[in-house]
């Protein structure tokens, strides 16, 4: 969760809020919402405690400059300038040094944190599960949907494992879709549970077709996929779950990271999801990122791309024989023969994307994904080098 | 690795002692050796890893609890019998049997002064009733005959009718005519062109052999072929004109001169089909006829002819060879209404026949033609369930069933075909025949054989070419 430092005081733990200046508060307020009323002067600050006064209790101070606030008794927030912006949505607890930023209207990608528990333990999750019980998570996210006063075109849920929610994950999608009924979602699971027929029903019945689920496969055989999520009986609970999606009608996209053992067997593993799975709507091969659980198995996912060109052009050939759209993710151009350019994706957020020191001469620089912020501290996915296109 | 594998349900065919292919229930295939097989057979874990994932991934192996793969697999097998479960899709109607041609091989047609061989409009209207009874969402309406142009105003009622009445129905309907196209005129062109008609026609090959086989008292059968070809490519477009050929023991020595004629005449689109054994070119096999064998000299060749015109640049597909790379690479069957288990006729095809029979194929309604009527499923306007329910129907299903037919249940290739019963019927008189006395059979074993031998030895660029002609476009051509 991105953090911004601050000084809290007097929140109950977790209180979530919408950001707004003191002018906004006529046009937004409503009875449901908490506000945090940016204040900028002593003038203002005695308009908000009139209106707090006056009852409309759901509204809150942020200021940026602590002298404005000395003799205080109400709750209050003070951050520096510019690390909260009106329209965020944030986390508060009283007495933290931070305030967790859980949406921001100004950000390219937008993600809702669902929980950090897994049943899957993959070889290089990015983000190991934790066992602790996190369902305030749930409550937080059903906040999250109303506070936030705009619909960006895309959100994603990520996990952990969401479909370990259960039927909360119908609320949470329901909650989004009622409060934004023009967002397209995509929701990161492994798709086991759905297995579970009368789950998937509570779920997926009726459920509109604005959700795109992003689910991983990672071989074409049982003892392949259940090695890399490192679950016995994960291959065939997915398989299961994708059919049910289908029978529901919802749009998948599968995910295919690029480890040795993956790549090992990535030609039959595409030929197979033509045979099988052609009513995925794409399939993504992604570079591994170079952290958590990545750094633990480094022999299995420390891989130089280069060296897989032969598997990685035979995989798109079997998903182009099947009409499948790849989408290639997390791999700069120079990590790629030329002939799969045109599927690479500029795929990193903003905000964790960074170039090496190599890409400065580079000529094909802006229309690469760069690399993962955290790249020079352990490995990027081939040698970076600067690529020289005379005009194509 | 998995505590413990099943076997399922697999067959194969054996190109040499060492080389084999197997095919699964889904229809997924891999190519062999002997000490695989028995691996297979006897003891699965010894298999070589990469085999292992290979033969579980295409349904030789199951593991312990495998319900994803399981439920995978069913969804596999029905989407190869969807057409043959969603209902009659490919409508046939015969408004007459003239035709100003006449072929030797010609099994039905009528001259043009022969009178009382075209339906009523009567006829038409309760064949389209029927037709909207299907169903089926998508629904060709295709015109034979003789050559239907002679009877432009049934085709019309015929058409307008449809389209009344898929106002209510909101169907996908998509109207096709077989015809010499010598009739075709400009004012046909522009209500084609409304409507969204496309035209069949037939082309031999070059001009003499074309002649030859289609004589005309003008002798000039090719050439106005050609300017009905050019006429309507040039109102309705460079894509509504298709072609088919039909070989004869004449075209036997052509095979590259027939196939450079379809590249000169501008068709991306070419179905080497043997002549169909049926009717009157039963009765002039001694003239026009040729063994299987025969024919396969021919047809390699000319399929090696397309293969190297797409290798040129020049997009050509060979239907024949489309029709079996469809069943073997796509998970999507392409709806090829002969090679279909229990068979298409009936369940997918109905003929609508100038004589007021309902029909369950082109094939059956030609055996009509020769005196044996046994296959009349009933009158026009009978309604479809009881068309459906007719004991013709019934005769067919049974004797088409890959699983109960012997010498069917054990073939390697009976996830892709089916017996013919209606050319059983024809051939033998009967459909209770052992099922590879039949032409069809021999043929498609052969057929079989050859591609699965090809895909075998293929580099890539064949793979190519053969991924591309196994998508699945309609592959029904009009016969």
């Amino acid at each position: 969760m991105r953090q911004v430092a601050a000084q809290v005081k007097g929140f109950p733990v977790r209180t979530v809020l919408r950001v707004l200046s003191l002018s906004e508060v006529t046009a937004q307020w409503e009875p449901d919402i908490q506000f945090l009323v940016l204040i900028q002067s002593d003038s203002e600050l005695t308009s908000l405690i009139n209106l707090i006064n006056s009852g409309l209790q759901n509204l809150w101070c942020l200021t940026h400059d602590k002298n404005l606030i000395h003799d205080c008794e109400f709750s209050y927030v003070i951050s520096s300038e510019a690390t909260i912006e009106t329209g965020d949505v944030v986390a508060v607890s009283d007495g933290r040094k931070y305030v967790h930023v859980l949406f921001r209207e100004s950000d390219a990608h937008h993600t809702v944190f669902l929980t950090n528990r897994c049943n899957s333990n993959c070889l290089m999750c990015s983000q190991p599960p934790t066992t602790q019980d996190d369902s305030w998570l749930v409550n937080e996210a059903l906040v999250i949907a109303a506070h936030m006063r705009i619909s960006p075109a895309l959100l994603g849920f990520t996990g952990g494992e969401p479909l370990l929610l259960g039927y909360k994950l119908r609320e949470i999608l329901n909650a989004f879709l009622k409060f934004h009924p023009n967002i397209q979602f995509d929701l990161l699971t492994n798709g086991r549970l759905l297995a579970n027929r009368i789950l998937a029903k509570d779920l997926l019945n009726g459920l509109p077709s604005r959700v795109t689920w992003m689910v991983p496969l990672y071989g074409h055989a049982d003892f392949l996929h259940d090695f890399v999520v490192q679950s016995p009986g994960a291959f065939e609970q997915t398989l299961d779950g994708l059919l049910t999606l289908q029978q529901y009608q919802q749009n998948i996209q599968l995910r295919i990271v690029l480890i040795e053992p993956v790549l090992k067997c990535l030609p039959d593993l595409c030929e197979f999801i033509g045979k099988n799975l052609p009513f995925v709507k794409e399939v993504a091969l992604m570079g591994c990122e170079p952290i958590g659980f990545a750094l633990a198995n480094k022999s299995l996912c420390k891989v130089d791309l280069s060296d897989w060109f032969n598997e990685l052009e035979k995989g798109i050939t079997w998903l182009k024989r099947a009409s499948l759209k790849p989408v290639i993710m997390n791999a700069p151009l120079c990590s790629l023969p030329r002939s799969l350019w045109p599927y690479a994706y500029q795929s990193i957020s903003d905000w964790k994307r960074v170039f090496a020191e190599e890409c400065t001469t580079c000529s094909v620089k802006d229309a690469c994904s760069g690399l993962f912020s955290w790249y020079d501290k352990q490995w990027s996915p081939t040698i970076i080098k600067a690529i020289q296109e005379s005009s194509k | 690795m998995t505590a413990s594998l099943t076997l399922y349900p697999f067959r194969f065919h054996r190109f040499e002692p060492n080389g084999i292919v197997a095919v699964s229930a889904s229809g997924d295939y891999a190519f062999l050796q002997q000490a695989d097989l028995e691996h297979l057979i006897e003891n699965p874990e010894m298999l070589p890893i990469h085999l292992l994932a290979e033969l579980q991934s295409k349904f030789f192996i199951g593991v312990n609890d495998s319900h994803g793969s399981l439920r995978l697999l069913a969804s596999r097998i029905e989407a190869k019998k969807e057409v043959v479960l969603s209902g009659p899709s490919l409508h046939i109607f015969v408004p007459t049997l003239q035709c100003g041609h006449t072929c030797q091989y010609c099994q039905v047609s009528r001259s043009l002064d022969d009178i009382g061989y075209s339906m009523s409009k009567v006829q038409i209207d309760d064949a389209c009733s029927t037709v909207f009874q299907s169903p089926s969402q998508t629904l060709t309406i295709e015109f034979q005959g003789g050559d239907p142009l002679l009877r432009f105003d049934l085709v019309r009622h015929t058409i307008e009718r449809i389209n009344d009445l898929n106002r209510t129905e909101g169907r996908v309907v998509r109207f096709v005519i077989a015809s010499t196209l010598h009739q075709l005129t400009k004012e046909m062109c522009d209500y084609f062109k409304m409507h969204e008609v496309y035209l069949s026609t037939s082309l031999d090959g070059p001009a003499e052999l074309h002649n030859r086989n289609r004589p005309l008292p003008t002798r000039d059968s090719y050439q106005r072929t050609l300017s009905g070809i050019e006429l309507a490519r040039r109102h309705l477009g460079e894509g509504s004109v298709s072609a088919l050929m039909t070989t004869t023991r004449e075209s036997l020595s052509y095979p590259e001169q027939i196939v450079d004629e379809y590249v000169k005449a501008g068709f991306n689109e070419i179905f080497l089909r043997p002549l169909s054994p049926y009717g009157f070119a039963k009765r002039n096999e001694r003239f026009v006829g040729y063994s299987i064998d025969e024919f396969k000299g021919f047809y390699e060749r000319a399929l090696n002819r397309v293969i190297y015109w797409n290798k040129q640049g020049i997009l050509l597909r060979e239907v024949t060879a489309s029709v079996l790379l469809n069943k073997i690479l796509s998970p999507f069957d392409a709806g090829y209404v002969d090679l279909q288990s229990p068979t298409g006729a009936g369940l997918a095809v109905l003929v609508y026949n100038y004589d007021g029979f309902v029909y369950p194929s082109d094939e059956a309604r030609m055996l009509a033609e020769t005196g044996d009527k046994s296959l009349r499923m009933g009158y026009i306007g009978t309604p479809l369930n009881l068309l459906l329910n007719s004991s013709v129907m019934y005769d067919l299903i049974r004797s088409s069933l890959v699983d109960q037919t012997p010498g069917c249940v054990n073939c390697a290739f009976n996830t892709f075909c089916g017996p013919d019963p209606v050319g059983a019927k024809e051939q033998f008189g009967t459909m209770e025949v052992p099922v590879f006395w039949t032409e069809h059979c021999k043929r498609h074993m052969w057929l079989f054989d050859f591609f699965f031998r090809k895909l075998r030895t293929a580099d890539e660029e064949f793979l190519e070419l053969a991924y591309k002609w196994a998508q699945p476009i309609n592959l029904n051509p009009v016969p």
